[in-house]
């Protein structure tokens, strides 16, 4: 018996392997690299593997090839959504590598001393941040890249854990409150591990389902790749349930890491409690991802069954949007309501998934994209605002910042307003496009509750910006630290992107069009 | 145009430091950009006044059908007039209004100069999705405006009030838009117009528009926003609130108007809110003492006329609005003006305290009088004129509903002539038994601004005439009703003139007479407002306290619930089910199933995690014997073990948890999760069910006895699928083993030092140990567990051993092996405590551990060496001396590792969960 190798185009599939390349390097950089010059190491490493990930990709900007035995599709999307991880990973990176806010950075030096002990008030003063959450953000951003371009449900299913893991683990490395980042960290990992279960279910389901069916002749019966499901949703002669049921269960698991409702009932805490930027990390990584392999499995394999399941997922978008919207109404902690708001913002990117025109893809991957920039920079200035135990997110510590610091207000609010979908900035242009494009598509109900629930939702956002400007400061009032080169870094790319695709998105815009196209 | 945005902008961007430079002067070359706006128009005067248009196009974002569209119409030209002439006299008397070296002054004339561009964009939009942006816009920068006091609560209050109700407005309207701009394939408002949209979607699409339009100028019921805006200095509101952004909903009604204001339920809307809220502006307006919000409310009414009158729908209504809107920004912004040099020169606003100003300030007073006179509709003025042609329009109606109309403009006429009165006196006359307040005498150049618009606002009165000759293309795009109405001051004795006299005779007697106080309005949209607010609050608050309790297990619930009604659904919709099923194969397997199933329940009944945990084991030794039955001793006996070493190392770590779940009784609590767990298994059953009912190929494990002795040389399948079959599975296994291990030791032992007592190497004691039986032990422990833990130990030990080798062809195997060792061990530690387990197995864990994957992996690669696959099995039939036959297969040797991982792993526990949590947990002496 021999064993036939699958070709692989190495080139295609080069961002990949940098990005795992560099993960792995991370490890071993933690072994043998001396613990002072770990940090520089690490975050040298993270930023230089990222650009280089980039660049390669924007040299295989035309390629269009199903590679790795069929399991890794590198088409539109594909390059598309990986080339928005890496560009919105740069940013969080730069937020996890900042280090002049608070000595030792943002990240608990060792995570197993017990919280509260005599240890751990010595660590919480002076030791170092653990380095290790380079390489578990590496690790993810790798995960989240094969996410995005993986072309069978148990490659997926690989790619949702190598994602996943590491981010359980960042959620628990906050150098501050930690009783509360470990609990976020734990819950996240509980839930995440039933999602991933169900996940692995329906895969399993819808291979019962595809059994006898070939995606083309000559080849195997059955299997999870794209292809062979996308074959069997109009052939195969078996129970539909199969069908219906494994699409229901790997929904799950997606639409869990996505936050959209039902299965969102971890985002406040685990946004609250993990380390902000990691928080915006998740934020935008993951929502990209996550979205990037729904509409994949959405487009690519299950088109045949779209009439069966757009009024389910319609009726989750909207749900979504609902709870987002009203529920980020009352809440008085910053990080809780920008974790409501990415809740809402799924139920949007699902109405654009939902439209099931090719313009649909274009324009979540535009929303995406411009929503990534400026949630990351909102957790940037998140990071600023801080007093002596660390940041002050709770809402009534930011009235009157707008009298102590017009700039980073101003910043704010500018960010605000994006997320109220003003115009002239990103976030009028990506929902606009979205439900012009659900229109388009026929789904006007989606789009109706789409208006009503951002007129709900610029509710809080608008009562941040007032309280920030039209109160007076108090003594409780938080001093906005003087942000390092690293956050500025990320702040000036988040605010600029999101004033730039407000302005001027056609590039980007034209960009997500000519990359729209899958591949089966 | 666009140029003309852009120069808003860059001197906005400017003006703080312009203002920084040359004070409060620098105003003055701030207001060049609305005047370049004002000059602008003046000169396209010609080329709009035959009804042409002036257009330009820029691309924008071709993708979403936003362009750049400008078009200057008749009625655009108008409202560029008015946002540019009055936004230059209001920045000009800006000067003089606030004090030199204001705050934020540089900040007030930038965004003051940006909300003018941003007025002058609106109105000259063309494309729809354009004018939205403008319209957004002009909500943000009047906030601005608005808040630029922002020390004063009512301050933050109304600017909130103000952003919100305008920004929600807008959305809907976007929605409008979009409806609209979808249905006709462009943004265009010009190309729309061609060809009048029509379908399901309009009426719609019109509401939100209206809705957008209505609550911008603060029609009923968004009225309540724009009085509580009057914190904004004074200027700001002569030119927000009279002249510009009240009037961007005006704008917009009067520019659709004309194509849609046929379709449902354009007129009706607008001619209902539109007359409320002139009567109930007005009689607020008579009830108030600060001249500010007399005016305000004002505003209100005469809104509301103005929208009542261009919903109207006729060519002569439309011609009247066109005149009225005109006359109102004129003599509107002046009156706000004037009280702004009254508050100021004075200190106050309330009418009761001022006195004996006309004989003081005569030119103020002047001015006022001739704004007055057009507000109450005296001839000759602009205000006259105006209301001349909306009466006209509606007496030569046909319809009673003009009738209708007619008579509440009439007495909101009325209403208007009565505080017009209200104000002149109450600002302006001797009040006997008033103590005169301080004036300081205004500066005359402040006095530019507000006479220049006054005395225009009786200047368009005279030239009448031509002002009809350029706004007829206007109203002629409204279908025509009735003979055409051309504004005049004197049109003979007719109707409409008697219809003036009569208001204004009855607005000075209801002057006199005075609004009875204390008539509250039977409505008032700000409780509504507050009520909404409240209630979405509360609605959050409520939602988020149900939905979000931090609970793991309720969010847990939550997924759960979910998947059971999905696939539930599913399922019923599955039907027929599959049938080829039996039900069971020997009457034990259901006894068993039910002891399963309750022993299930009960666990999650159990209030104690000691128990809850026991029951648990007990339905995995059901889930053990129904192995048994279904003929697979050796899965059975994997199955007993792990479920015997889960319990010890689970009892470990309870150990140090509290007894009980909770304290609180959790009854129902409880009733909901069984459900739940029994709803959830059903399903997963069901599904399990349809997917092994549904199989249509043969099954791969067909194939696996042959195989297994061909290949695997073995006679147990189970563990020939293990070592051989699924030898690659096998090993990434018990690397993971490894991995769980190692990880679960290093959150024990935290430091280097303590990673000694991993070792297992005995802690030096003050006695010497003697050796000898039982001497390690701490004492205390039960003497018979000790001495039969030493008899048996290695009994069990050499039966582990026994396992692992027979394994091939009878049941056991590596793993199973390796955790009858791993509980020997466990004995050893319960009898003897940590000491013992050390004197029983003096070696470190992670060496254990270490050997087993060495020898899986060694395995593996000499098999690959010798010039096998990888992990390829082969057989070896030796005679021995004494042991005879030797059947061996050199998959033996992997099994070993995999017996020494699980041995390390169970060593791990022990020494980290075990004695390292008991070292822990006893403070140290």
């Amino acid at each position: 018996m021999t064993i036939k190798f699958p070709d692989i185009d190495y080139a295609a599939i080069a961002p990949l392997l940098i990005m795992f390349g560099v993960a792995a390097l991370g490890v071993l950089v933690e072994a043998f690299v001396p613990k002072r010059a770990r940090h520089l190491t690490q975050l040298v490493l993270a930023l230089a593997g990222l650009v280089a990930a980039l660049v390669v990709l924007v040299t295989q900007a035309e390629t269009r090839v199903v590679t790795a035995g069929g399991a890794i599709a590198v088409d539109g999307p594909a390059l598309f959504l990986q080339g928005s991880i890496i560009v919105l990973a740069i940013m969080a990176v730069l937020l996890i590598g900042e280090r002049s806010l608070e000595k030792g950075g943002p990240f608990v030096a060792q995570a197993a001393i017990t919280v509260g002990s005599e240890d751990d008030r010595r660590q919480a003063a002076r030791a170092d941040g653990a380095t290790e959450v380079y390489p578990l953000a590496t690790f993810a951003i790798f995960g989240m890249m094969l996410f995005v371009s993986a072309n069978d449900l148990l490659t997926m299913f690989i790619a949702l854990e190598v994602l996943s893991l590491p981010l359980y683990l960042m959620c628990a490395l906050a150098r501050r409150r930690r009783l509360v980042s470990q609990e976020a960290a734990l819950k996240y990992f509980m839930l995440g591990a039933y999602a991933s279960a169900f996940f692995l279910f329906g895969v399993a389901l819808v291979y019962g389902f595809t059994a006898s069916v070939q995606a083309a002749p000559g080849r195997m019966a059955g299997g999870v790749d794209f292809a062979t499901i996308h074959a069997a949703a109009t052939q195969s002669p078996a129970n539909r349930a199969l069908l219906f049921g494994g699409l229901a269960m790997i929904a799950i698991g997606l639409l869990f890491k996505a936050a959209a409702a039902p299965f969102h009932v971890w985002t406040p805490d685990v946004y609250q409690g993990a380390p902000t930027a990691v928080t915006g990390f998740m934020a935008a990584c993951t929502k990209v991802a996550a979205f990037g392999a729904l509409l994949r499995v959405l487009y690519v394999a299950f088109d045949g069954a779209r009439w069966d399941f757009t009024p389910v997922l319609g009726a989750i978008a909207i749900l979504t949007m609902l709870v987002g919207a009203v529920l980020s109404v009352t809440q008085t902690d910053l990080k809780r309501l920008l974790a409501y708001s990415s809740i809402a913002n799924a139920g949007y990117l699902l109405v654009g998934v939902l439209a099931g025109v090719r313009e649909g893809i274009s324009s979540t991957m535009f929303y995406l994209v411009a929503y990534g920039f400026t949630v990351i920079a909102a957790f940037a200035v998140v990071t600023l605002v801080r007093d002596a135990d660390g940041e002050a997110t709770h809402l009534s510590r930011w009235a009157g910042l707008g009298r102590r610091s017009p700039v980073f207000a101003g910043v704010f609010t500018f960010i605000l307003l994006a997320f109220a979908g003003i115009p002239l900035t990103s976030g009028f242009i990506s929902k606009f496009a979205v439900f012009g494009a659900a229109l388009d598509g026929g789904q006007t109900w989606l789009v109706i509750a789409g208006v009503i629930t951002s007129m709900v939702l610029a509710f809080p956002y608008l009562r941040v910006v007032v309280m920030m400007w039209l109160s007076e400061p108090g003594e409780s009032t938080p001093t906005i630290a003087v942000p390092g080169a690293l956050t500025a870094a990320a702040l000036v790319i988040g605010v600029a992107a999101t004033l730039v695709l407000g302005v001027a998105p056609a590039p980007l815009l034209n960009l997500s069009d000519t990359a729209g196209q899958f591949i089966r | 145009m666009l140029v003309l945005v852009v120069v808003h902008g860059l001197t906005a961007v400017a003006a703080p430091v312009l203002v920084r430079w040359l004070g409060r002067q620098a105003l003055y070359l701030c207001s060049l950009a609305p005047f370049a706006a004002l000059g602008w128009g003046l000169a396209q005067t010609g080329r709009v006044d035959q009804g042409g248009a002036v257009t330009e196009t820029y691309r924008w974002v071709d993708r979403l059908g936003l362009q750049i569209d400008l078009r200057l119409v008749t009625i655009s030209w108008l409202m560029v007039l008015l946002v540019g002439g009055v936004g230059g006299l209001v920045l000009v008397y800006s000067v003089r209004y606030f004090p030199a070296g204001q705050d934020g002054l540089g900040r007030y004339a930038g965004v003051f100069v940006a909300f003018a561009g941003a007025m002058f964009g609106l109105v000259v939009s063309d494309n729809l999705l354009l004018l939205y942006v403008f319209w957004e816009l002009t909500t943000v920068f009047s906030y601005l405006l608005i808040a630029q006091d922002p020390t004063r609560r009512s301050s933050r209050r109304s600017a909130m009030q103000a952003l919100l109700v305008t920004t929600l407005g807008g959305l809907a309207m976007l929605g409008g838009f979009v409806l609209l701009g979808e249905s006709a394939g462009t943004y265009r408002w010009s190309q729309i117009a061609e060809q009048p949209p029509s379908g399901p979607h309009l009426a719609a699409a019109l509401t939100l528009v209206l809705l957008g339009a209505l609550s911008k100028s603060a029609i009923f019921p968004f009225s309540f926003w724009l009085p509580a805006a009057m914190a904004a200095p004074t200027p700001v509101s002569a030119y927000l609130h009279a002249a510009a952004m009240v009037k961007a909903g005006v704008f917009l009604v009067a520019l659709l108007g004309a194509t849609v204001g046929g379709d449902q339920p354009w007129r009706p809307l607008l001619l209902t809110t539109g007359l409320i809220t002139m009567l109930l502006g007005g009689w607020a307006a008579l009830r108030q003492h600060d001249l500010k919000l007399l005016l305000a409310y004002g505003t209100v009414s005469q809104l509301g006329f103005l929208v009542a009158v261009f919903g109207g729908g006729t060519a002569n209504s439309a011609l009247a609005g066109a005149a009225l809107l005109l006359a109102h920004a004129l003599f509107k912004s002046t009156l706000f003006l004037v009280v702004g040099i009254i508050d100021v020169s004075t200190g106050t606003r309330d009418l009761r305290e001022l006195t004996g100003l006309a004989r003081r300030t005569p030119v103020l007073a002047v001015v006022a009088g001739l704004a007055a006179a057009s507000m109450a509709g005296l001839p000759p003025f602009a205000g006259f004129v105006g209301k001349e042609a909306a009466f006209a329009a509606f007496l030569h109606g046909t319809g009673t509903a003009d009738l209708v109309v007619l008579t509440v403009i009439a007495i909101g006429s009325t209403l208007t002539v009565a505080y017009t009165l209200r104000f002149l006196s109450g600002a302006f006359a001797d009040k006997p038994g008033v103590p005169e307040v301080a004036l300081r005498e205004p500066a005359t150049d402040w006095l530019v601004g507000p006479a220049i618009l006054a005395v225009a606002g009786l200047g368009v009165g005279a030239a009448a005439a031509p002002l009809d000759t350029v706004l007829t293309p206007y109203s002629d795009t409204f279908p025509a009703v009735g003979s055409a109405y051309h504004l005049a001051v004197w049109h003979g004795f007719s109707g409409p003139l008697g219809l003036s006299v009569l208001v204004l005779l009855a607005g000075y007697a209801l002057y006199r007479v005075g609004a009875p106080s204390g008539a509250r309005l039977p409505f008032d949209g700000a409780a509504a407002y507050r009520r909404v607010m409240s209630g979405v609050d509360r609605l959050a608050v409520e939602l988020t306290g149900a939905t979000q309790r931090g609970s793991l297990p309720s969010y847990l619930g939550v997924i759960l619930l979910v998947l059971v009604a999905g696939l539930g659904g599913i399922l019923i919709g599955a039907v027929p089910w599959p049938e080829n099923a039996r039900a069971w194969d020997t009457s034990l397997q259901p006894v068993v199933g039910a002891g399963i199933v309750v022993a299930a329940v009960t666990a999650v009944r159990a209030l104690r995690r000691l128990t809850a945990m026991i029951l648990v084991g007990v339905s995995g030794y059901g889930v053990a014997v129904l192995f048994v039955l279904h003929g697979a001793p050796d899965l059975a006996l994997t199955q007993f073990l792990v479920e015997t070493a889960t319990i010890a190392m689970m009892v470990l770590v309870l150990r140090r948890l509290p007894e009980k779940f909770s304290e609180r009784p959790i009854r129902t609590s409880r009733v909901g999760r069984i459900a739940l767990g029994v709803a959830v298994g059903v399903v997963a059953a069901a599904m399990t069910y349809v997917a092994v009912g549904g199989r249509e190929a043969v099954p791969l494990s067909d194939a696996f006895p042959g195989e297994a002795v061909s290949f695997g040389g073995g006679k147990n399948i189970v563990n020939v699928i293990l070592v051989d079959i699924r030898a690659w599975d096998t090993m990434g296994e018990i690397s993971v083993l490894v991995v769980a291990a190692t990880g679960v030791a290093s959150l024990i032992f935290r430091r280097s030092a303590a990673l000694a007592r991993r070792r297992g190497v005995p802690v030096p004691a003050d006695q010497p140990v003697t050796p000898g039986w039982l001497s390690a032990g701490a004492g205390g422990q039960s003497v018979i567990l000790e001495v039969v833990t030493r008899l048996v130990f290695h009994t069990i030990v050499l039966f582990s051993i026994f396992l692992l080798f027979s394994g091939h062809n009878a049941p056991g195997g590596g793993f199973a092996g390796g955790l009858v060792a791993g509980l020997a061990l466990a004995i050893r530690y319960l009898a003897g405590g940590p000491d013992e387990l050390t004197a029983a197995a003096p070696v470190d864990a992670g060496w254990v551990l270490g050997a087993g994957l060495f020898v899986s992996v060694g395995t593996g690669v000499l098999a690959m060496f010798a010039g096998a696959q990888v992990l390829q099995s082969a057989v070896v039939d030796v005679h021995l001396p004494v042991l005879g036959e030797v059947h061996l297969v050199t998959s033996i040797f992997f099994d070993i590792g995999v017996y020494l991982v699980v041995v390390g792993l169970i060593l791990d526990i022990l020494r980290s969960l075990g004695a390292e949590i008991d070292r822990q947990g006893v403070p140290a002496p």
